[in-house]
């Protein structure tokens, strides 16, 4: 911090309380940060107060507003962690329960299918003219456990046979929802390869990434993706308790 | 609530009498809580007035609220003899029946301490301590009625919270008059008994007095506390607690402390003094005395141990027997080239540590006592492709450089550039072939360590096109369009915290900041699932040394255990007050070990959950853990830039440490446990002589029964080295199969 420039009265503060908390060493621009985030957490808070106290039909904002709002953005965003009897109890109730024996040989040891995130997030719609071998080639990847032709402990994806395939791109497939117009170029390695990896937007308007989303979203397309194939067996509907997570 | 009623009853007739002090034995005793509330502080605590009704206000008011409290509970002749007794007038204060009943039912902590039978403590503590049903009806009945709760607890068997800085000064002068040897222990009392008089004062919302306390007396306690102190200097309303589980946690639990018998005597005998019962009060209610017969500890021995948020461990946490052996391999069958002598059985017990050249050893049949039976747990059976990475193991293992103080290992470091600050986690696969860094902007990257690319697995429709029974089809079913020497996977929320490879090296796991571990696969590099279960951080996550297991560690003070093929945690270790930060498994996968900002280090069974040992003496968080090749020793490191050595068998610190300046991040024991490496914030790594360390403990010295350690203060004989880099803090040791030891770091400058 250059010697003729003031530090503004925030920044002053923000510094103390820093030093207060035994915080020595730390980049300039923490401060910044640090500045935004009370501004941010400050002004939210009042906001909310003062809509409490019109609701509350009160003509100005009083400490019991402010106190309201506080309580309510820390249920909301500023949660902490389970208290300890009750981690207590619910590791007393799973630990009951004996480890699950392992079955031998089953491929690659993964959960079932819908929690995990192996499934496409897209689906083709099909361009009329072209039902030909070529779309037949761009397989729809997805990893269902005891059909993998692969030799057990390399996991892969491309699993189903074209033939499955074909069957599933034949007749035409009804979107509803979301549109994905893809259209298919001229098939290339690269291109069905590429289908499998998220990441690159080598199809066009495939926006989603979905290994950043929820799995609830490849939950959704998958519904509509397979809502004429046979094998959509796993994943008939969207599940809103899938998670029952702790 | 049976003992609930109880006890009033006895309170109305028995006022004058004192409460009797616990018996010995254990120190302390929880059902002591059954005691009237009223009874020694009512009459030492104020200005001396008992059952006279005309006392001072205080005293009236505390009338009301055992009337009211009598009344809650339908105690009605109580109530009538009460009231004509103290000569309280008819009218009677309403009472909201329903919220204390329900918040005092629901309210008894799992440790159960206060549960006992205190009424008053249960109200006044309840708020916070039991989230389920009736935070709001309680606080409602406050708002109604303050004075019954804040007398109430003010009637608690602490005493009342303006007059700790008197108790406290007197306490204080006690013990420094004692003789020199008790001292010592005594004065572990001091850290325990302020923090809780603190957050007793911080919680009956008398802001300024605890302000004046914490300022009187903050300045006398051990200076490793120095991190806590500062966190409570912060806290100084009763809100502020809402939020801090670990507080709440110490608050409920019970500070353990090791005294020996005639201390423990001494200090006694003077707390139960007429004057000085308060004390004696709070530290039956918030510590656990530990009692020990035997000479009482030095200040060294006392500091070495101490320093965990939670005091030191009580001698039954670590008594669980521990089947610390290794699992016996399993027969393999070599390939006759160079291994003439390798016959089929081909079993790694080692009982002691005798230095060992191959796996070879015995050819004995008989299980070691101290290893884990090989049905214990299941696990995973061997596939083909595991029984040739054993056999490259095995064949790796004879050309094995053998290390020792006159042999050192050649250090080779990968110093990771252009991370800025962001890499966070690193990891090598066992054989040193792949490397993977976790980043602070959310990426994982794999790197390829050999010549040999990484590639990725053809799409569906070209494994068609493959023909299946060829020989080399492992290397057809490969794109080798998609080589590269690395590789980057994308798909976590937050930085990425935590990294480990399969045994296998299918697999990799990553955990992050955004509460979920995902497990990617290394074959097409990809995510497979994302495990959510901690909602919190997860700080740290490890594969079991057998793959299909591994464990996570985060934010929630848990520890949980899954498979690979189950989407919910199969085990859930609970324990620690703080963040667990660093989760390892045992080399027999039976076990394993988890560090944590509490400053503990626990050692949990995977097979039940139950924690089997409590290793305290670490006085800030720890960041690495390694478990000796043989399995019988555990070393950690923290913050306190000490590296500490456990013996897991008995339950007892055995050595330590000294040398680095800075925060320790990675530990690593050679591959035959000879030597150990650390790697630490200052730029170095530094070599142990880890035979040597543990080759000087006889077990017979041992006086287990205290746990005594004497500690000697070797560390420069043991240190054999010390290498620096330049600006570069490492974060990750790997000893390859021949024992060359990577370094792994991300370029600081």
């Amino acid at each position: 911090m250059s010697a003729p420039k003031t530090i503004p009265k925030d920044a002053q503060v923000m510094i103390q309380i820093l030093k207060d908390m035994g915080i020595t060493e730390y980049e300039p621009r923490v401060i910044n940060q640090m500045l935004e985030f009370t501004y941010r957490y400050v002004t939210s808070i009042i906001e909310d107060a003062k809509i409490y106290a019109t609701h509350a039909k009160k003509s100005s904002v009083d400490a019991d507003d402010i106190k309201l709002a506080i309580q309510c953005r820390m249920d909301q965003s500023f949660t902490s962690p389970p208290p300890r009897d009750f981690l207590l109890e619910v590791a007393r109730q799973k630990n009951l329960t004996p480890l699950p024996l392992i079955k031998p040989y089953t491929g690659p040891r993964l959960p079932p299918d819908r929690y995990c995130l192996t499934a496409p997030n897209y689906r083709l719609k099909t361009v009329q003219k072209k039902v030909s071998s070529s779309v037949g080639r761009i397989s729809v990847p997805r990893l269902s456990v005891g059909t993998v032709s692969s030799r057990p402990g390399t996991p892969t994806l491309g699993a189903p046979s074209v033939h499955s395939v074909s069957t599933k791109v034949g007749p035409p497939v009804s979107l509803t929802g979301q549109r994905f117009t893809v259209q298919i170029p001229p098939p290339s390695q690269t291109a069905a390869s590429k289908t499998m990896t998220p990441s690159t937007p080598a199809v066009s308007n495939v926006l989603i990434n979905p290994s950043l989303i929820g799995s609830k979203n490849i939950l959704i397309t998958t519904n509509m993706v397979t809502q004429n194939s046979s094998d959509s067996l796993k994943r008939k509907h969207e599940d809103e308790d899938d998670y029952d997570a702790l | 609530m049976a003992a609930v009623q109880g006890g009033p009853v006895d309170a109305v007739e028995e006022k004058d009498i004192k409460s009797e002090p616990s018996n010995d034995g254990c120190g302390n005793n929880s059902a002591n809580d059954g005691r009237p509330p009223s009874t020694s502080p009512g009459s030492s605590a104020s200005a001396g007035s008992n059952t006279s009704a005309a006392g001072p206000p205080e005293d009236q008011q505390t009338l009301l609220a055992v009337l009211q409290f009598l009344k809650k509970n339908k105690l009605t002749e109580s109530v009538d003899i009460l009231r004509r007794e103290a000569g309280l007038p008819e009218d009677s204060l309403d009472l909201k029946v329903g919220g204390d009943s329900g918040a005092g039912s629901g309210g008894a902590p799992g440790d159960g301490n206060t549960g006992g039978g205190d009424a008053s403590s249960l109200l006044s503590r309840v708020t916070t301590a039991s989230s389920a049903a009736a935070p709001a009806p309680t606080k409602v009945v406050a708002e109604d009625q303050p004075d019954v709760n804040v007398v109430l607890s003010a009637y608690s068997q602490q005493g009342d919270p303006k007059l700790y800085p008197v108790y406290y000064s007197g306490l204080k002068r006690f013990i420094e008059s004692v003789l020199d040897c008790h001292r010592a222990e005594l004065s572990q009392v001091f850290y325990p008994l302020f923090v809780h008089m603190y957050l007793e004062l911080v919680y009956n919302n008398l802001e300024s007095e605890a302000k004046a306390f914490f300022d009187k007396f903050s300045g006398d306690q051990e200076c490793y506390y120095a991190d806590d102190l500062r966190v409570l200097s912060s806290l100084s309303k009763r809100e502020h607690m809402r939020g801090n589980e670990t507080l709440l946690d110490f608050r409920t639990s019970k500070f353990v402390l090791r005294i020996s018998r005639d201390s423990y005597q001494l200090l006694k005998r003077h707390l139960q003094e007429r004057q000085n019962n308060q004390i004696w009060n709070i530290i039956q209610e918030h510590l656990y005395i530990d009692i020990f017969d035997g000479m009482p500890r030095s200040k060294s021995q006392i500091d070495a141990m101490s320093g965990s948020l939670a005091g030191e461990g009580k001698r039954e946490a670590n008594k669980a027997k521990v089947y610390y052996g290794l699992l016996k391999e399993p027969e393999i069958e070599l390939p006759l080239d160079d291994e003439d002598e390798e016959a089929e059985n081909e079993e790694g017990k080692p009982k002691k540590k005798k230095p060992k050249k191959d796996n070879m050893g015995s050819k004995s049949k008989k299980q070691d006592p101290n290893a884990p039976a090989q049905t214990r747990i299941p696990l995973p059976e061997l596939k083909d492709s595991d029984k040739l990475d054993k056999i490259m193991y095995m064949k790796e293992a004879t050309k094995r450089i053998r290390l020792g103080p006159d042999n050192l290992p050649s250090i080779c470091f990968y110093s990771f550039l252009n991370a800025y600050q962001g890499l966070t986690a690193v990891d090598f696969t066992d054989d040193s072939s792949l490397i993977a860094g976790g980043y602070a902007d959310s990426t994982v990257r794999v790197w390829s360590v050999t010549p040999k690319k990484l590639r990725r697995v053809k799409s569906a429709a070209d494994l068609n096109l493959i023909d299946k029974e060829s020989d080399d089809v492992l290397e057809r079913i490969m794109d080798e369009k998609t080589s590269s020497e690395s590789k980057i996977l994308y798909g976590h929320g937050g930085p990425v915290y935590g990294i480990s490879f399969s045994p296998d090296r299918n697999y990799l796991l990553s955990s992050s900041e955004d509460g979920t571990v995902r497990l990617w696969s290394l074959q097409t590099f990809t995510c497979l699932v994302g495990y959510k279960g901690h909602n919190y951080p997860v700080w740290d996550t490890h594969f079991s040394p057998h793959g299909y297991y591994f464990v996570s560690g985060g934010h929630d003070r848990v520890a949980r255990l899954w498979a690979t093929d189950h989407y919910q945690p199969l085990r859930i270790f609970s324990g620690h007050l703080a963040d667990v930060t660093c989760t390892r498994f045992h080399p027999n996968s039976n076990y394993l070990a988890t560090g944590s900002s509490d400053r503990t280090i626990r050692l949990w069974d995977v097979l039940n959950g139950n924690c089997v040992r409590i290793f305290t003496g670490h006085k800030g968080p720890i960041h690495a853990l390694a478990f000796s090749p043989n399995g019988k020793f555990l070393a950690s490191g923290a913050t306190d830039s000490r590296v500490l050595l456990w013996d897991i068998g008995h339950g007892l610190m055995i050595g330590e440490l000294k040398g680095h300046t800075d925060s320790i991040y990675s530990l690593r024991f050679s591959r035959d446990g000879e030597i150990l490496a650390s790697g630490s914030m200052d730029n170095t790594v530094r070599l142990w002589n880890a035979t040597k360390a543990f080759d000087d403990l006889e077990t017979d010295d041992f006086t287990a029964a205290t746990g005594h350690v004497h500690l000697q203060d070797n560390s420069q004989e043991l240190l054999l080295g010390t290498y620096l880099s330049k600006s570069t803090p490492v974060i990750h040791l790997h000893f390859t199969r021949r024992n060359l030891l990577l370094a792994a770091g991300a370029y600081n400058p």
